[in-house]
């Protein structure tokens, strides 16, 4: 057994000569102090005005303080008042001076979505009836509640505070492509001497890569094969001796001499005779340096 | 409506910077962007905390009176706001003993008015008694 006073409500209960109607009281009060935009006065004369019927016998000034406390427990108690003694066609009464009281003139406020809800639970109306009820009363639909937790929400309901942000992001944005900017044109002043100076060692490159090429059509067309070995390893002077006779590497003597005869057959420079000065010196230059291959591979091979 | 201190992991009480930590630690994009919203602006968190407040009471509500499982009780404020039931003593029965425990005291008290009376007059005597002893003592040893 508690030991407890009696609270502020539960004496104004015990006073009042309908419970029933002072739970309607308290619920109704805790309806009004969650609406918006409503001054002291004015709940309080909607809470007279709605109360006109009501048999409780008692002030309405502390009924309204006890709501706007927000006091759980005497809550909590008029709504197992309300529960414990309403009927049906009772509860549809209340739940319609409910709606009345939350919404009238106004919009329903975020709390009292709930607290509606609550109510109906409470008096055991389904939302089927509590929509029509709803559309009745206000000529509205009852809507789903909004979810201030959501970014959504704040873009409808604070716009402008989107809009600062819209506005320091562009200029966060052109701040950065200014200095982008910046940086980007130092970059260009680097990356033009860097060319320059590129420019000049591609150009000796390609001289020498030209007269690497002159070189390397002199070796023929016979050796398409050697490519491989002279592209992944610098070859050692055999193989080199070998690609310049258009051979693989570890081909036998035999091979050696045979691929000499041809090469040697096709190079001659007495084949050109009857052609121009230079050719006759290309040939000349070939020649001899298939000859110094196949006399190094002789040399090595015995 | 969501609870977002609860989904964040901080108590409702904590203050802007570890508020922001909180937010920054969330590894779930979306509802970094809603609680960077919400909590970004000291208007936008004023006000959500007053929702919140008045969910959190109503949840309350419905765990004591069993409505947790309501029609009109549904999704998200459901998942965040439905608490255990902390207690379950139904506070219309409460006052019925409390009541009925003031009237027996209250009976017991009217019935036995004499005998209350005669302890009374026994006390007071006793007490009248003592102190004239005291004061004639005090005399006599002068």
């Amino acid at each position: 057994m508690s030991i407890a006073r009696f609270s502020p409500f539960e004496l104004l209960l015990l006073k009042s000569r309908s419970q029933v109607d002072t739970a309607k009281l308290l619920l109704l009060a805790w309806v009004l102090a969650h609406r918006q935009q409503v001054s002291e006065g004015q709940r309080r004369r909607r809470l007279a005005q709605v109360s006109v019927h009501f048999r409780h016998g008692h002030e309405l000034a502390p009924v309204m303080h006890i709501a706007q406390q927000r006091d759980l427990q005497a809550i909590q108690l008029a709504a197992e008042v309300l529960r414990r003694e309403c009927s049906k066609e009772h509860g549809l009464g209340v739940m319609h001076q409910a709606i009345v009281v939350a919404t009238d003139t106004g919009e329903l406020s975020l709390a009292n979505h709930y607290i509606l809800r609550f109510l109906a639970d409470l008096l055991g109306i389904s939302p089927g009836t509590l929509n029509t009820l709803f559309q009745e009363l206000t000529g509205r639909a009852l809507t789903t509640p909004e979810d201030p937790s959501r970014d959504a929400y704040w873009r409808v309901h604070d716009a402008d505070y989107y809009a600062e942000q819209a506005r320091e992001a562009e200029a966060a944005r052109q701040r950065a492509q200014e200095a982008q900017e910046k940086a980007e044109a130092s970059q260009r002043q680097r990356e033009e001497a860097e060319r320059a100076r590129a420019q000049a060692e591609r150009e000796k490159a390609h001289h020498r890569q030209q007269r690497e090429r002159s070189r390397h059509q002199e070796r023929g067309s016979h050796r398409q094969n050697s490519q491989q070995g002279t592209s992944s390893t610098p070859p050692d002077r055999t193989t080199r001796a070998l690609a310049v006779l258009g051979l693989m590497p570890g081909a036998s003597k035999l091979e050696v001499r045979k691929a000499y005869r041809r090469m040697a057959q096709l190079h001659h420079p007495d084949r050109f005779y009857t052609e121009s000065e230079h050719r006759i010196a290309l040939a000349s230059a070939r020649f001899q340096r298939i000859k110094s291959a196949y006399d190094y591979l002789m040399h090595t091979y015995q | 409506m969501r609870d977002l201190y609860q989904r964040l992991g901080v108590s409702p009480q904590a203050n802007d910077e570890e508020l922001k930590q909180a937010v920054a630690r969330c590894p779930n994009s979306a509802l970094r962007q809603d609680a960077e919203a919400v909590f970004g602006v000291a208007t936008h968190r004023e006000s959500y905390h007053q929702s919140l407040e008045a969910l959190n009471d109503i949840g309350q509500l419905r765990a004591r009176l069993g409505l947790t499982h309501g029609a009109h009780w549904q999704g998200d404020v459901a998942n965040d706001f439905s608490r255990p039931p902390d207690q379950a003593v139904s506070r219309h029965d409460e006052l019925v003993d409390r009541v009925s425990h003031a009237v027996t005291l209250y009976n017991r008290l009217r019935g036995r008015r004499g005998l209350w009376l005669l302890i009374a007059a026994f006390g007071i005597g006793t007490g009248i008694g003592i102190v004239v002893g005291f004061a004639l003592s005090r005399t006599f040893a002068a």
